[in-house]
């Protein structure tokens, strides 16, 4: 009879990710990663486990950590695909209000400006370096256009939605 | 022949990097490749933040992008490994699923946009080895860069997911190396080589961790004997220049080494002076690096 393994934390994500399951913690993943590097994570208790066994895993703060490098999943031998997990999470978290500041102002800076970060309180003096090195100033990007894309995909409504709880 | 492509500038080196912007036109010129300006390109959108928390909106913005250069005929070049992430995984994703482009079109249409599936998007060190080629850049140097050891580092988003991007082994890139090579110079084999520059664990609350990420690989490429380090993204230029500065002020040893884009390298093995190419605005000088490169 096949042994069968009850990860009561894991529960939640096994049903939508069950690829997790083949996980068996051999920490391959941290020889690359570089989430390994933050506080409290070493190479045998590594980022990757972290995420899978958190109770409620799109609350863990952690996840904010993952920069999609896709090192973890090139390298891991059991196929476990831990950023496609990493990546649901961030979504949502983001729609229960659980992603960090930082995060929503960069979706509003981009649908404000078009770039990807604040420049307009330092755009005298970049365009005065840009002008020094016989580069065009910038200028306010065209956003009309892609925040209609916003309007239109829900962004919008779900950035209200997820304000920081 | 003129190669001729549309500029995706991103946003990131304008902004914060505008002398890599300036290299870009300059080099690539100098090398017969033309860079198109295209005003309405806005942000790829970046995948870390718009990518994850939207994916449709990520899609459809991308795609709008896409359809820009599409209209002009044109092939987009990018200098962020970020925007060809973005750009190439959005391609990947609707060229395949006639479902999801037609999705993405329903919801461009109102911008007047249609994508149609044709572009291609270049990074433009894919330019250089692949359209441009090896040995022709090799015939344009003037002053080599001999007597100069690089430590490479290729980034992350280029090399990942490799079916997806298509570029190099993303465990034994060798791309970066052989380009550093035809300009003369030699690359530094070190340990630490394809990890991460730390940029994301600077940006969202591990700061301690990316300074100590910081300091093993800065330590390994110093090991490697490296005079400088050679980067093609402007957020690995802005950890490794900016984030060393940081971190040697507080918890890492003074290392000094100083970090190119290539493109800098590239006008400087074409013949420019280093006052040229925007070096007096980095963080980390290192005044060794000014007696080898004469």
């Amino acid at each position: 009879m096949p042994v069968q393994i009850q990860y009561k934390a894991k529960d939640k994500l096994l049903k939508k990710h069950p690829k997790i399951e083949v996980c068996l913690k051999c920490n391959t993943c941290a020889l690359v990663d570089p989430a390994v590097y933050a506080n409290g994570f070493s190479h045998t208790n590594t980022f990757i486990n972290n995420v899978f066994s958190a109770t409620e895993p799109e609350k863990n703060p952690n996840i904010w950590l993952c920069v999609s490098c896709h090192k973890c999943e090139e390298i891991c031998p059991y196929e476990v695909k831990p950023v496609e997990v990493i990546e649901a999470l961030k979504d949502e978290a983001f729609e229960k209000g659980y992603a960090p500041e930082a995060i929503r102002e960069e979706i509003n800076q981009v649908l404000t400006t078009g770039y990807a970060f604040p420049i307009f309180q330092s755009l005298g003096y970049i365009n005065r370096m840009r002008g020094n090195l016989g580069l065009k100033p910038l200028e306010e990007r065209k956003v009309e256009e892609i925040k209609k894309i916003a309007g239109k995909t829900g962004l919008e409504a779900k950035m209200e939605r997820g304000k920081a709880k | 022949m003129t190669a001729k492509y549309a500029f995706f500038k991103g946003c990131f080196a304008p902004v914060r990097l505008p002398w890599v912007e300036k290299a870009a036109y300059k080099t690539l010129g100098n090398l017969g490749i033309s860079l198109v300006d295209i005003d309405e390109f806005t942000c790829c959108p970046e995948p870390v933040g718009v990518g994850i928390v939207d994916n449709q909106t990520w899609l459809a913005m991308a795609a709008r992008n896409l359809a820009l250069a599409e209209e002009q005929n044109l092939d987009i070049l990018t200098i962020c490994n970020g925007c060809a992430y973005t750009l190439r995984n959005t391609i990947h994703k609707i060229n395949e699923d006639k479902a999801l482009l037609d999705k993405v079109n329903e919801i461009i249409a109102d911008t007047g946009h249609s994508y149609k599936g044709k572009v291609k998007v270049h990074h433009f060190i894919e330019v250089l080895r692949d359209d441009f080629g090896i040995k022709k850049l090799k015939n344009s140097v003037k002053r080599p860069l001999s007597g100069l050891k690089v430590a490479t580092h290729t980034g992350c988003h280029i090399l990942s997911p490799k079916e997806v991007m298509n570029f190099d082994d993303p465990f034994d890139p060798t791309t970066l190396d052989e380009l550093v090579s035809a300009l003369g110079a030699t690359p530094a084999d070190y340990d630490m080589k394809t990890m991460c520059c730390g940029w994301t664990l600077m940006t969202y609350g591990a700061r301690e961790g990316s300074y100590k990420l910081l300091g093993d690989k800065l330590s390994d490429m110093k090991k490697a004997k490296a005079d400088c380090i050679a980067v093609i993204c402007p957020q690995c230029f802005y950890q490794f220049d900016m984030g060393q500065w940081i971190a040697s002020r507080k918890d890492i040893p003074q290392y000094n080494l100083p970090v190119f884009f290539y493109l800098q390298l590239l006008d400087l093995a074409m013949g420019a002076k280093i006052e040229e190419v925007g070096y007096s605005l980095h963080k980390v000088q290192n005044p060794n690096l000014l007696t080898k490169l004469r």
